[in-house]
């Protein structure tokens, strides 16, 4: 089972014990949807799949759920906020176990 | 060893022309990820945790012949998600054979025996389907966590085999498994008809719900030892035999993580099938600008300290078998006695 808390839910402030660049890092690691605030104060609803924090321009790439895929510059971001569920999280082999042995069908995807 | 003739000639023939022309990293298989979608939730896979949108998304036709083009690579395996569920299968794998690719589409089966009925696929040396099965009914349902998919499985390979496809099996084995029920399963695997089986160690994918099975490497050197140990000439294995001594600690690989590069939605993932660090845009971008000195075993890096896994091992082992004497040599003779 996974020792790793989920970090959903959380919404760090940049520069108070976190830099811009962990928190993308963060956002790519996780099997959620974020928030994207930009400093143009717009909220971008999606799913970082990428990042890359050694381009002449550091940017990020997210897929929103309508479809598109946006690139924004790590220069754009001023929060992430991991506001979707987690895939990851909360489907333990162990949990698997458990519902076998109560006789319950364990789910698919 | 069970791989055929021309496939063995085509990845030779691509393996020295690499070394002739002087280059150090080649792709040899493609991984092919069309989709992330699937019909069962294995405890060990950290392919399938995404969002909703994530899963309902899958690459085009065009998009997938274009990463084959752009790889070059003479084989292409298609795992997933489950890569029945991909909407254009039929028509991608029908594109892959034209273009004369090696195509593994790897599959869990649950749809197999349907789209066989429906004619979506033609027998050819091109088109293996390597069906998922990680060891007999109790072992593989809990494996699966779904109990009858073993048995649907069987059926798919029984009917698959006698329409006239290439069959193997893939099998991915963690702590706790039982050398002796392996060998039966491979003698039944055998009596199914499949052409070979490819068996390697689990990865402990970071997003995975099952953290506490994977295999450490001692740990698999002694199984693989005890389930391989006097094979039995009926077995057949579609993976270089220097990749099963290297499973047994008779062989010391090093990883070769751009052997087996993976495109999906995302791009060209970096640095290899089961890392999931960053994505380039064109594969051209990925075998630049990834640092693989920081990868593998050597690299000191803790994520690659116990992998063993085929997608970064096997490449090594069938460079070191076309490139070098010795590594021929003991491929000929395991390959000609059967001994590994």
């Amino acid at each position: 089972m996974t020792a790793e808390r989920s970090l959903e839910g959380w919404a760090p402030v940049i520069g108070e014990g976190v830099t811009l660049e962990e928190v993308v890092d963060h956002a790519f690691d996780y099997r959620g949807d974020v928030t994207v605030v930009t400093a143009d104060g717009r909220e971008i609803v999606g799913y970082v799949y990428t990042r890359d924090p050694d381009a002449a321009e550091p940017f990020l790439k997210l897929f929103e759920p309508a479809g598109a895929s946006l690139t924004l510059r790590y220069a754009e971001v001023r929060a992430i906020r991991f506001t979707g569920k987690d895939a990851a999280a909360g489907k333990s082999y162990e949990a698997w176990l458990r519902r076998k042995h109560e006789g319950a069908a364990p789910a698919a995807s | 060893m069970s791989v055929p003739v021309s496939q063995m000639w085509t990845v030779a023939t691509y393996v020295l022309k690499q070394r002739l022309r002087g280059r150090r990293r080649y792709p040899l298989v493609l991984m092919l990820e069309p989709l992330f979608r699937c019909n069962l939730a294995c405890a060990g896979c950290g392919k399938i945790q995404y969002p909703a949108h994530i899963l309902k998304r899958h690459l085009t036709v065009e998009q997938c012949l274009a990463a084959v083009e752009e790889c070059g690579a003479p084989m292409v395996s298609i795992p997933g998600g489950e890569p029945l569920m991909y909407p254009d299968i039929g028509r991608l794998v029908k594109e892959l054979v034209a273009r004369r690719k090696y195509v593994y589409l790897c599959t869990n089966a649950l749809l197999l025996k349907e789209k066989l009925a429906e004619g979506l696929f033609q027998p050819s040396k091109y088109l293996s389907f390597s069906v998922h099965m990680d060891g007999l009914r109790q072992e593989h349902d809990e494996a699966v966590c779904r109990e009858g998919v073993y048995d649907e499985a069987v059926e798919a390979i029984r009917e698959a085999v006698r329409r006239g496809f290439r069959v193997t099996t893939n099998s991915t084995l963690f702590e706790g498994v039982d050398p002796g029920r392996m060998r039966e399963f491979f003698d039944t695997m055998m009596a199914l008809g499949v052409e070979g089986m490819m068996v390697s160690p689990g990865y402990s994918y970071s997003k995975a719900p099952d953290q506490e099975h994977f295999l450490r490497r001692q740990r698999a050197h002694e199984l693989f030892r005890a389930m391989l140990a006097r094979p039995k000439r009926a077995w057949r294995f579609n993976q270089s035999p220097l990749f099963l001594q290297f499973l047994m600690g008779k062989q010391d690989f090093e990883c070769t993580p751009w052997g087996n590069p993976t495109y999906n939605l995302f791009g060209w993932q970096r640095p290899c099938y089961l890392l999931q660090e960053g994505y380039a845009a064109t594969f051209e971008e990925l075998m630049a600008r990834t640092r693989w000195e920081a990868y593998g075993r050597k690299s000191g890096n803790p994520k690659c300290r116990d992998c063993m896994v085929h997608c970064g091992y096997e490449p090594t082992a069938v460079d070191h078998t076309f490139g070098s004497w010795r590594g021929f040599r003991d491929a000929v003779v395991a390959t000609v006695t059967g001994r590994l």
